[in-house]
């Protein structure tokens, strides 16, 4: 087993006997680590050399999320300790969660009731209190998204409309809550027990709590499965309806167009930044490099979306 | 003019090269998956290498996108958008657009 310097600097804080350790694959602004040691099956989740995203949390405060979900009794892989500095770079070591996180396989045969575990972990997210979170921030989305088109250097007139659309009808804003911020399938641990566990909380914040009940509506989280609104798994109504019976909120399935619009754009801005990290030479990735074609999808979908509002 | 294989020509051969020989010898399910997206991409090279579609230009594109922005544009842009970001899925992803029939 080949061990990065820090193995030993890793082992005295976890204070465990380290077993095995291996770099699983992706993430240039995250490394994450299979750790067996003491007889656990840890994942490190450790700071990569490429630039960090504008918009996601540092590792430390990832880590307090998690705890804080896990304490509002939020299914998340157990926090296990922030582990500091791991040769010269930010760590935390966590549960490691088996299960499938593939979208496409998901889709093929859903557990029963993963719609509604869905809403009834959304709930309890949405029920954290934000002064458990203080270092959480709320952002004007559509001014960023703006921005980030900007920061692309490339005409795309199909999302300035859907920006200009959105501008023109955004809705009165409700109280914002602690949010995911990835709240979709891909970022779900799944077994044939159900819902596992929530990953990827690095883009927690604070919103309305309409763009996390929104997000996994949007086509591309679908993986294939269109016809099923909900990630492809399910209609969206019982989802919508189980949510607003545990929180309280009266949100109706059409009031989520708006956000669902606001997910395509989020999408489509994304998938041209992240084909930008490849082509600035940040992360080369024929992944990535693709997304800036594929951009186009979400470009359609959302004028789709805009044209049936009419 | 260029000696055969033209450009399009070698795209193709290198596509079929990694969909018949390597994509059938490769076990890793993440390597799988980047081989896949990489097929994709050599795709979308040879599509574009082929069409014959003419897009508008950076400045016309450039203009469109400004005069959106400041809330300029006429009714009758939403047709025109779908007509550009069609065209550009029929290079980039032609299936996708077989779902909106």
């Amino acid at each position: 087993m080949t061990q990065p310097p820090w193995a030993d600097q890793l082992e005295e804080r976890l204070g465990l006997e380290l077993e095995s350790m291996r770099l699983l694959p992706g993430g240039a602004s995250k490394e994450a680590w299979a750790v067996d040691a003491g007889g656990e099956r840890l994942l490190v989740r450790r700071a990569a050399g490429g630039v960090i995203h504008e918009d996601t949390l540092p590792l430390e405060d990832e880590f307090r999320v998690l705890e804080v979900a896990l304490e509002a009794g939020v299914k998340v892989p157990r926090p296990v300790a922030y582990l500091g500095q791991l040769g010269g770079r930010e760590a935390f070591a966590m549960e490691r969660v088996e299960g499938e996180t593939i979208g496409r396989r998901i889709v093929r045969g859903p557990p029963p009731g993963l719609d509604l575990e869905l809403s009834d972990e959304l709930a309890k997210i949405h029920a954290i209190p934000a002064e458990r979170a203080p270092f959480l921030r709320a952002s004007d989305v559509l001014a960023r998204f703006e921005r980030e088109l900007d920061s692309v250097g490339e005409p795309h007139p199909a999302i300035e409309y859907g920006l200009v659309w959105l501008r023109e009808r955004r809705p009165e804003p409700l109280a914002p809550v602690v949010s995911h911020g990835d709240f979709r399938l891909g970022n779900v641990v799944v077994t044939e027990r159900g819902l596992e566990s929530l990953l990827d909380w690095e883009f927690a914040h604070l919103s309305d709590p309409r763009e996390d009940l929104a997000w996994p509506l949007v086509r591309a989280w679908r993986f294939g499965a269109d016809e099923l609104r909900l990630g492809g798994i399910a209609p969206a109504e019982r989802y919508v309806e189980r949510y607003c019976e545990l929180t309280g909120r009266e949100i109706s399935l059409d009031e989520l167009l708006w956000w669902e619009v606001l997910g395509n754009a989020k999408w489509a801005v994304g998938a041209l930044t992240q084909s930008r990290r490849h082509l600035n030479g940040l992360e080369r990735s024929v992944e990535l490099a693709v997304l800036g074609r594929l951009a186009a999808e979400m470009e359609y979908e959302l004028l789709d979306l805009v044209a049936k509002a009419a | 003019m260029t000696d055969r294989p033209t450009a399009p020509e070698l795209v193709e051969a290198v596509r079929e090269f990694l969909e018949r020989e390597i994509l059938p010898t490769l076990d890793d399910q993440r390597l799988r998956f980047r081989t896949l997206v990489a097929l994709n991409a050599l795709g979308i090279a040879e599509r574009e290498l082929t069409s014959s579609e003419e897009g508008p230009s950076l400045e016309e594109l450039d203009e469109l996108a400004r005069t959106i922005r400041a809330g300029e544009a006429p009714e009758s842009v939403l047709p025109e958008l779908r007509r550009l970001v069609a065209a550009k899925l029929r290079v980039a992803s032609p299936r996708y657009l077989e779902k909106y029939r």
